[in-house]
């Protein structure tokens, strides 16, 4: 990397650093959900260190093998934690850059292949030389210095651990490397159960390389079959107890602490009738796993990056306990689909909306809890608007793409008869 | 559908271009459709007539049992009290209340806090709370009321309001008494003004552990539960003409309404006439006001509120989630008939008793009725969804123009070839905006606003300047002079490259729109008003076709926007009517000063009280009025370089 980047990477690092001086920052509900935050794990580090089994008490929801990788780590350096959560963020941040250079060098050699289908005077949707300097750059900055990243790391959020495994993972997809990738897929799947639907872009990477496309995908499978259940098997080895599975997934997946956060979940569950729960966490839970699979993975086959990077928001969005942290990890992918920005047309009212939603947040959870004169529907009113939001930006750039891969083939202006045509979707 | 899926290619941006053109307009119209709502919300029309939620409250349902005997030890404990002030001149006579509370039977204590004065080498000030607790037979201290009366020594500048603690002391006599309290009684007499409640709420709650080193208010050493309301009392005579509720708290927080029109009710069922804003009436819904009065109390109330800072000490309660308010008693000034001199006496002390009778009721937190009102009289209010329509119009143009200018910066190119043959090719491509050194430039600005947030709060600094034999006030105006003066040359030491005043625009009329929504929700009267004062440079910073007068106009406006400025101003508007019998330069040197004595309190209010007025307009109005300054100047170094280029 160049000095510019290293520097840019120290400033990161500096800022997160600076920040994580503000203890409050990590104690806002919209920063440390009950699975990442900071005071759990060192309550489940001080637990294990006691010899308590952590998982019984609904208090520690980290995977054992991490929870003792903290153990150690903490013991060595205990008067260097938050620098540790900065690497790791810093790390991420690297990771991404190297895997957006890596995206844009294999776009570039993909659209020579092609370059005969394209249209004329559609240079500006195509990826350009230049593009090998700014995407990755743009990606950079957008992971160092996104306020919600850097809010994240300060709060010393488990979230860190999440986007460094998350980007790990795309990072070997693109390097295709299978293994590492599966297995850093594995153990972010047993931490958050979410990155599940991530198998999805990883099969369509790995099976297009083998001879037969339906074998590669099951050995695919198997693979990460074997390594969730390898993953598994390590942690029980650690901790001698099946406590944890219940203490992870099963908190994830039963949804057990209702404390608000930026997502739709809290406020559904506190208020729905009890004989509903079952059924609305089942509809809950598909929604946030399952039910786009299928028709995304299908329309984007082509593209696995942009499959993986609308899978992640969508995860991060109706997952169960999100936070500011997921939402930044997508949001730095986003540069990588510069060249679908000119068909982006509700940029500017999202931004409006994240600026306006994630402000008033504080503001409104500030007269809920502590002056008492508004109330929850006030606080949830926000993260509904957050999350449509959310949704908007990424049915944006579903759309977006789907209309460059027409401009790129057809112009991008059509003509029929001589005069501009309208295009009407049926 | 059509708003997600819309499947044309080309974003469709004639229809914005040419609204584009009238922002102003639309601005304007927004602002003017704005103020007319606020002032169409005084008619009888737009506000509800006040009603009790919380039926547990029951107001009136018991008849008052409190007799002349109450009145007449007030009047006893009166005389005596007086009697005693000719000794302690400037302090409390903590012994003579605390005795007579141990005598009437409550559990007394006292509370020692000490300030420790931020500025000046920490001078110390002492202070005593006196307290005394009545338990409530029918249940283990589980929960409380707390009747606090203040206690202003004799050479105090406020208004005498001595007869406060012998009405206490005489309502306490008299729930001595009885059996059927449910709830603790905590009555409580405070010195010092705010700062001896203050002292007395932070030890209640936090007992001491986070003590700031600046006011150390220690721990109690005993409690009555958790606090559900809290009546205030500031008795000027045993001779009252009216009763003046003030409900305004700290941040502009406000008690709930069932709270208000308990004492409402109450008032006037015991005979006595009660207003709001000093506009007594005798009977509830008597005679609608004319409008104008009614803007006039909406108006007074949001300009107590839009200060934060609390107009009793009722205000400190809220902040803990305990309904107060004050009741003030206004004494008589026109001294018609002496034989009744002490009617209105038992009056008050029949409203006192049943408030409480229905406080004791209560069976939750009050939860029921409104937070969030604007009172127009004192039996009609206007509810948060009728009054936020003001604001959202007064902030959504900002929102509104700054995608118009969005679109106009963006695309500003498909229209252009028709008309200018002459404009070169490149010209026509997309701007490549400059978005990181417009941001890297609203961060200096927010640099700024931090630093005048963090220099004066920090020890060193504030010990430097001590040592350096400057005052208080001075330091603080120096700090603070410094921050202005650099923002005032940020935008002469770095102009932004080409398209960056249009993409600071946008940035800046979002980070307006944002702040006075955030501002507006914490605290509805601070937004409303500064939104009515920024909004008029939004709609006269233009993006296009400079012509000069407007633009002078705008570089002026904007000058006086300057919080240094604003302050400065308003100062010298007061002391206008305060002393008009100085000279205009007198006026203006004496204003320098009061307004750098005005910055301090404010400064203090924000270390002692945690009244974020300070830091709201240090942290981000400050930065904001920054980053305009840039617009409306930048302006003008543009419109040089053009005419460079022509010539």
């Amino acid at each position: 990397m160049e000095k510019r980047l290293l520097l840019l990477v120290a400033l990161g690092g500096l800022t997160r650093y600076y920040l994580h001086s503000f203890q409050w920052i990590g104690e806002r509900v919209e920063v440390s959900t009950p699975i990442n935050s900071y005071k759990r794990v060192q309550e489940g580090i001080y637990l294990y260190e006691n010899g308590i089994d952590p998982y019984i008490g609904d208090v520690v929801h980290e995977l054992p093998i991490i929870l003792v990788l903290l153990v150690r780590i903490f013991g060595a350096i205990s008067s260097f934690v938050p620098l540790f959560y900065v690497l790791v963020d810093l790390l991420t941040a690297t990771l991404l850059y190297k895997l957006a250079q890596k995206f844009v060098r294999s776009k570039l050699v993909e659209q020579k292949a092609e370059a005969l289908e394209f249209a004329v005077g559609t240079e500006e949707l195509q990826v350009q030389a230049s593009d090998m300097d700014v995407i990755p750059r743009c990606v950079l900055l957008a992971y160092l210095f996104n306020p919600l990243s850097l809010l994240s790391c300060a709060g010393l959020t488990s979230t860190v651990f999440s986007n460094f495994l998350l980007a790990l993972t795309l990072y070997f997809l693109m390097q295709r490397h299978l293994l590492p990738c599966v297995i850093c897929l594995a153990l972010e799947t047993m931490r958050n159960l979410y990155p599940l639907v991530l198998i999805a872009p990883v099969v369509l990477v790995f099976a297009q390389r083998s001879k037969s496309s339906t074998t590669g995908a099951i050995g695919v499978l198997a693979l990460f079959g074997a390594a969730c259940l390898a993953i598994t098997g390590l942690n029980y080895a650690v901790i001698h107890s099946w406590s944890f599975i219940d203490a992870t997934l099963g908190f994830i997946f039963f949804y057990r602490d209702l404390q608000p956060n930026i997502g739709l979940f809290w406020y559904f569950f506190t208020e729905m009738f009890e004989h509903f729960r079952t059924m609305f966490l089942i509809t809950f839970q598909m929604n946030a796993t399952v039910l786009y699979l299928v028709p995304l993975s299908l329309k984007l086959r082509k593209e696995p990056l942009l499959l993986a990077t609308v899978l992640i928001a969508l995860m991060s969005i109706f997952r169960s306990y999100p936070s500011v942290g997921d939402v930044s990890f997508y949001l730095a992918l986003l540069p990588l689909w510069r060249r679908c920005w000119k068909f982006m047309a509700h940029n500017f009212v999202v931004f409006c909306f994240f600026v306006v939603t994630l402000s008033m947040m504080p503001a409104l959870w500030q007269l809920w809890i502590y002056s008492g004169s508004a109330n929850a529907n006030f606080y949830f009113g926000t993260t509904l608007a957050f999350s449509t939001g959310q949704i908007f930006l990424v049915t944006d750039l579903l759309f977006a793409h789907v209309k460059r891969d027409f401009c790129l083939r057809n112009g991008l202006k059509v003509y029929i008869d001589g005069k501009e045509a309208k295009i009407i979707l049926e | 559908m059509g708003l997600l899926s819309d499947p044309s290619l080309t974003p469709r941006g004639k229809f914005g271009r040419t609204l584009a053109k009238h922002s102003g307009k639309i601005s304007l119209f927004f602002y003017i459709a704005g103020l007319a709502w606020f002032v169409c919300l005084s008619h009888p029309e737009f506000s509800h007539g006040t009603y009790l939620s919380e039926n547990a409250l029951s107001p009136g349902l018991v008849d008052p049992e409190i007799g002349q005997d109450s009145v007449r030890l007030a009047q006893t404990l009166y005389e005596e009290l007086q009697r005693e002030r000719t000794d302690h001149k400037s302090t409390t006579p903590h012994a003579w209340i605390a005795a007579k509370m141990h005598q009437i039977g409550l559990e007394t204590h006292v509370h020692n806090f000490t300030l420790r004065y931020p500025f000046s080498a920490g001078k110390e000030y002492h202070g005593k709370n006196v307290y005394g607790i009545l338990r409530a037979p029918r249940i283990s201290s589980t929960e409380g009321v707390v009747y606090t009366a203040p206690y202003r020594a004799v050479n105090s500048v406020h208004t005498d309001i001595t007869a406060s603690v012998p009405m206490l002391l005489a309502f306490a006599d008299f729930a001595r008494k009885k059996n059927y309290w449910a709830k603790d009684l905590v009555f409580l007499v405070t010195e010092q003004e705010q700062l001896g409640m203050h002292a007395w709420l932070e030890a209640y709650h936090e007992g001491g552990i986070k003590d700031s080193p600046i006011l150390r208010c220690g721990n109690l050493p005993a409690r009555a539960g958790a606090l559900q309301a809290a009546l205030n009392l500031e008795i000027q005579d045993l001779d009252i003409d009216y009763i003046d509720v003030k409900i305004e708290g700290l941040n502009g927080q406000l008690p709930n309404l069932d709270m208000f029109n308990l004492v409402q009710r109450l008032t006037s069922r015991s005979g006595l006439s009660s207003g709001y804003k000093h506009t007594p009436r005798k009977k509830r819904r008597s005679n609608r006001d004319s409008l104008e009065d009614n803007l006039r109390h909406m108006v007074e109330m949001l300009k107590s509120q839009a200060t934060g800072v609390p107009n009793g000490n009722h205000g400190l309660f809220h902040r803990y989630r305990i309904e107060s308010l004050t009741l003030e008693a206004v004494k008589r000034t026109t001294n018609t008939n002496n034989s009744n001199r002490y009617g209105t006496a038992l009056s008050l002390l029949k409203t006192v008793e049943g408030i409480s009778r229905s406080l004791n009721n209560l069976l939750e937190r009050f939860h029921q009725s409104y937070f969030f009102y604007i009172l127009v009289q004192n039996d009609r209010f206007v509810s948060i969804g009728d009054y936020m329509p003001c604001l959202i119009a007064l902030a959504s143009p900002m929102f509104i123009k700054a995608f118009l200018l969005w679109l106009t910066t963006t695309s500003a190119d498909d229209a252009a070839p028709e008309e200018e043959d002459t404009a070169t090719h490149e010209e026509r491509l997309p701007m490549h905006l400059p978005y990181i050194s417009v941001l890297l430039y609203m961060v200096a600005a927010l640099l700024l606003g931090f630093f005048c947030n963090t220099l004066p709060y920090s020890q060193h600094v504030r010990d430097y300047f001590n040592s350096m034999g400057v005052s208080t006030q001075w330091s603080v105006g120096l700090i603070l002079a410094a921050q202005v003066l650099l923002g005032i040359l940020l935008p002469l030491f770095y102009t932004l490259p080409e398209a960056g005043l249009e993409l600071l625009h946008i940035g800046v009329l979002i980070f307006t729109g944002v702040a006075l929504i955030v501002t507006g929700l914490l605290n509805f009267a601070l937004g409303f008003i500064l939104a009515v004062i920024i909004s008029p440079v939004t709609i006269l910073l233009q993006s296009e076709h400079v012509n000069g007068l407007r633009q002078k106009l705008t570089c002026i406006y904007t000058f006086l926007l300057n919080p240094m400025v604003v302050i400065y101003l308003l100062v010298l508007w007061l002391t206008l009517f305060e002393f008009p019998e100085l000279a205009l330069k007198d006026m203006a040197v004496r204003a320098i000063s009061a307004s750098l004595d005005a910055i301090t309190y404010g400064l203090m209010d924000s270390i002692i009280y945690g009244n974020w007025l300070y830091t709201a307009i240090a942290a981000i109005y400050f930065p904001l009025w920054i980053l305009y300054w840039t617009l409306a100047l930048g302006r003008k170094s543009y419109a040089v370089t053009v005419d460079k280029k022509l010539n």
